[in-house]
C-alpha cells in the first residue's frame, strides 16, 4: 500500500478567456507515491490542461496543488526538479543527435558530466537506441523519436514522471518496449502519471486509473476492480464509452 | 556564467551550425548584395560626389586669355583635362567627333588669336571713347565653343559658362584698364600706372560643415557597406524569431520551461548565439569592404581612426536587431507570420533608414522620416567615422538610441510572455 501522495490536487478550477464552461471542473485527484497510475479521458476533457497547471506552465483560477509536498505554483522550483516531463510532442531539438539533445538536457539539470554520460548511456541501452545515439533525432523514426522523448524525461531521475500519450504513432514492438520499461521503472521507485488514450494499455501496466471528463474525475481505482464492479462493461474501455457516452467532446465550444 | 546558459548556448550554436540554409541567408546574402549594391551604385554616387569628368580642351590661342581659361578650368577642380586634341583639332566641328560618353563628355575650343581680337577689340573701343565718338567702333567676333555630349549634366554647362564669362571678361577688364591708363599717360604730366591692381576686390572663403555632415556624400564604398552591414545584421530577425516558434511549435521550448531553464536565460541564450552572428557578420562585411571592392575597381574602405567605436555602433546595432527579432518571436504566433512581418519590416526599415537610397538623396520630408528607422541611427554612426572620422563621442547618442531599442523591445517580449501566460 502506498502510504502518501506524490501528486494531490483540490478543487482545480481552471477557466480560458471566452469558454462559458470551465475546462477544469472543481478536479481533485490524489496519485500515491510509487504508483502507476493511468489518467484516461476522451479529447477535451482537460488532460493536457492539468499537465500544464502541474509543470507551472498555465496558471489556475482556484484549488489546491502538491507535488510530493511542494506547492504549486510557490515552489515550481522545486517541483521542477524531481519531476520529469514526456510531452505527446517530440520536444527534442531535431538538428541535434539524440546524445547531443541528451546532453544539454541533462546538463541543464545540473547533473555532473560523468554521471550524464553513464545515465545516457544506460538509458539509450534500454530503449535500444545506443546505435543510433549519434544520428539527428530529425533522421529517427516515429518510434524512435517517442524512445528519446522518453528517456529525455528520464533522464535527471525523476521522483514523478508524467507521460503524455506516450506510445502513440508507434508500431508493436516499440509499443511494448516502451510499456516493459515504463513498468521497470516504476519498480525501481518513480511514480508514474501515465495518461493515454489507449485504455488496453492502461488496463494492463496501471496499478490505479482515473476517468476524467467534464474537468473532473469521475470514478476512480483499480482497473480490475472497476470493472468487476460493473459487470455489464467486459474491460475498461466498454466502462469508459459507459461513463463519458459517445458524444465527441472535442467539438468548438 | 550558470551552467544552464552554458548548454543552451552549446544547443543553439549547434543547431545554427547545422542550418545551412540560415547561414546562406545570413552571410552569404549581404556579401553578394554589398559586392553588387557598391558596383551598382558607383556611378551614381560618383555623379552626386562631383568625381572629375572628362574635359577634352584645345587651346588654339596663343595669348593670355586662352592662358587664363585653362588655369581657370584646372582651378575648379571639377574636370580631368585632355589636352591631346591640340594638334589634330582646328575647328568646334573636328572637336564634335571626339565628344561622348566613352571618351569625353564635354568639349572646349578656344580659336586661335582670342586674345589678340579682344586686345583690338578693346583698343579700339577705349581710342573711340578718348576722342569723344559716340558710334561703337567695329568689333572682331571671338567665339569660344562649348560641345557638350546629351548626357552631361546641365550643371556642368552651367559651371564651364561661368568659368568662360568670368574669365573672358576679366582678360577684357585688364586690357580695358592697361588702354585707358596708357591714353590716360599720354595727356597727363604724371605718369600713371595701374601695375598692381588686378581688379580682385574680395574673395570667397569656402570649406565643407564637419559636424552636420549634410554637405558630406559617401563614395559607393562608404555608403554600401554599413549599409548592408545593418540590414544583414537586422536580417537576423527572420532567423531568430523563426527559431524562437519553430521550438515553441515543436515543444521543445514546453520541456525547457518543465526544467530548471527560466524564460530569460532561454533568451539570453539566443541573444548571445545570434549577437555572434551579428559581429561576425559585421567583421565580415568590414573585410570585403576592406580587402574584395577593391578588386572590383571600387576604392577601399578606410576604417577610420577609432576600430573600437566602429565596433561599438556595430554592437549596438546587434543589440536592436535581436530585441526586435525576439519580441517578433514572442508576438507572432506561427513561423510563417514572423517570416513574413519580420522580412518585410527590415526591408521597410531599410529603405526608410537610407541602406537602399542613401538619406541625402531624399526629399525633405522623408529625410525627417528616415529618422525614425534604427538603421537611420546606425548609418549616421557609421557615416560619422567614415566621413568624418570622428571618434567615440560621436557616436554615443545613436549608439544609446539602438541600445534603447534593442532593450525596449526585450522587455516588450517578456511583458508579451507574461500576458499569454496569464490569458491561459
Amino acid at each position: 500500500m502506498h502510504d502518501r501522495f506524490a501528486i494531490e490536487i483540490d478543487n482545480l478550477i481552471k477557466s480560458y478567456p471566452g469558454r462559458s464552461n470551465p475546462t477544469l471542473n472543481g478536479l481533485s485527484l490524489k496519485i500515491p507515491a510509487g504508483s502507476l497510475f493511468g489518467l484516461l479521458a476522451p479529447n477535451g476533457a482537460g488532460k493536457t490542461t492539468t499537465i500544464d497547471i502541474l509543470c507551472g506552465l498555465k496558471k489556475f483560477n482556484s484549488g489546491t496543488i502538491s507535488v510530493n509536498g511542494f506547492k504549486v505554483p510557490p515552489e515550481l522550483s522545486k517541483i521542477k526538479r524531481i519531476m520529469g516531463l514526456v510531452p505527446q510532442d517530440i520536444a527534442l531539438f531535431p538538428l541535434l543527435t539524440g546524445r547531443e539533445n541528451l546532453k544539454v538536457i541533462g546538463g541543464i539539470y545540473g547533473i555532473p558530466k560523468a554521471d550524464l554520460k553513464r545515465r545516457a548511456d544506460e538509458l539509450l541501452e534500454r530503449f535500444g537506441l545506443t546505435n543510433s545515439a549519434d544520428k539527428l533525432v530529425s533522421e529517427y523514426s516515429g518510434g524512435m523519436k517517442r524512445r528519446i522523448n522518453i528517456i529525455a524525461g528520464l533522464l535527471h531521475i525523476p521522483q514523478i514522471l508524467i507521460l503524455d500519450e506516450p506510445t502513440v504513432g508507434v508500431d508493436a514492438q516499440s509499443r511494448n518496449l516502451i510499456l516493459e520499461e515504463l513498468i521497470k521503472i516504476n519498480r525501481e521507485g518513480t511514480t508514474i502519471l501515465f495518461i493515454s488514450h489507449y485504455l488496453e494499455e492502461a488496463e494492463c501496466i496501471c496499478d490505479r486509473v482515473a476517468l476524467m471528463d467534464g474537468g473532473k474525475i469521475v470514478l476512480e481505482g483499480h482497473p480490475r476492480e472497476l470493472t468487476d464492479s460493473t459487470p455489464e462493461c467486459r474491460n475498461l474501455e466498454s466502462l469508459y464509452i459507459k461513463l463519458t457516452g459517445k458524444q465527441m467532446r472535442d467539438t468548438y465550444e | 556564467m550558470s551552467n544552464r546558459i552554458k548548454y543552451l548556448l552549446y544547443k543553439d550554436f549547434i543547431m545554427l551550425g547545422r542550418d545551412i540554409a540560415g547561414i546562406i541567408l545570413m552571410f552569404l546574402m549581404p556579401v553578394a548584395l554589398v559586392i553588387l549594391m557598391a558596383n551598382l551604385q558607383d556611378s551614381t554616387l560618383n555623379a552626386v560626389k562631383g568625381t572629375k569628368i572628362q574635359l577634352l580642351l584645345v587651346n588654339r590661342d596663343k595669348g593670355e586669355l586662352g592662358e587664363a581659361i585653362v588655369q581657370e578650368i584646372v582651378s575648379t577642380g571639377l574636370f580631368e583635362i585632355d589636352t591631346d586634341g591640340a594638334d589634330t583639332i582646328f575647328t568646334p566641328a573636328q572637336m564634335e567627333k571626339r565628344i561622348s560618353p566613352a571618351e569625353n563628355l564635354l568639349g572646349i575650343f578656344i580659336p586661335e588669336n582670342s586674345t589678340e581680337l579682344i586686345r583690338g577689340n578693346v583698343q579700339r573701343f577705349v581710342i573711340s571713347a578718348f576722342n569723344g565718338i559716340q558710334k561703337e567702333p567695329l568689333k572682331d567676333e571671338i567665339k569660344l565653343s562649348i560641345i557638350l555630349d546629351p548626357q552631361a549634366k546641365g550643371s556642368f554647362y552651367a559651371v564651364l559658362m561661368s568659368t568662360l564669362r568670368e574669365r573672358a571678361q576679366k582678360v577684357q577688364f585688364e586690357y580695358i584698364l592697361k588702354e585707358i591708363t596708357s591714353q590716360v599717360n599720354t595727356i597727363s604730366p604724371v605718369v600713371v600706372s595701374t601695375g598692381n591692381f588686378t581688379g580682385e576686390q574680395f574673395t570667397i572663403d569656402a570649406s565643407f560643415a564637419t559636424r552636420t555632415g549634410s554637405n558630406i556624400v559617401p563614395n559607393s564604398v562608404q555608403h554600401n557597406v554599413p549599409a548592408w552591414s545593418l540590414f544583414a545584421i537586422f536580417f537576423i530577425v527572420v532567423s531568430l524569431s523563426g527559431n524562437i516558434i519553430k521550438e515553441r511549435e515543436g515543444g521543445s521550448f514546453t520541456r525547457l520551461l518543465t526544467m530548471p531553464c527560466s524564460y530569460t536565460e532561454y533568451l539570453l541564450s539566443k541573444a548571445i548565439t545570434y549577437l555572434t552572428v551579428a559581429l561576425l557578420q559585421f567583421a565580415l562585411m568590414l573585410l570585403i569592404g576592406v580587402y574584395v571592392l577593391p578588386l572590383t575597381g571600387l576604392p577601399a574602405l578606410e576604417l577610420g581612426q577609432s576600430l573600437f567605436s566602429l565596433f561599438f555602433v556595430g554592437f549596438a546595432s546587434a543589440v536592436a536587431a535581436i530585441g526586435y527579432g525576439i519580441a517578433i518571436g514572442n508576438i507572432a504566433s506561427t513561423s510563417q507570420q514572423s517570416s513574413v512581418f519580420g522580412a518585410v519590416s527590415v526591408v521597410i526599415m531599410a529603405a526608410v533608414g537610407g541602406v537602399w537610397i542613401p538619406q541625402f538623396l531624399m526629399s525633405p520630408h522623408m529625410q525627417i522620416i528616415s529618422k525614425l528607422s534604427p538603421m537611420n541611427w546606425g548609418m549616421s554612426g557609421f557615416y560619422s567615422l567614415f566621413l568624418k572620422d570622428e571618434g567615440f563621442l560621436a557616436i554615443l547618442p545613436e549608439s544609446l538610441a539602438l541600445f534603447a531599442f534593442g532593450f525596449a523591445c526585450f522587455i516588450l517580449a517578456l511583458y508579451s510572455r507574461r500576458q499569454i501566460r496569464s490569458n491561459f
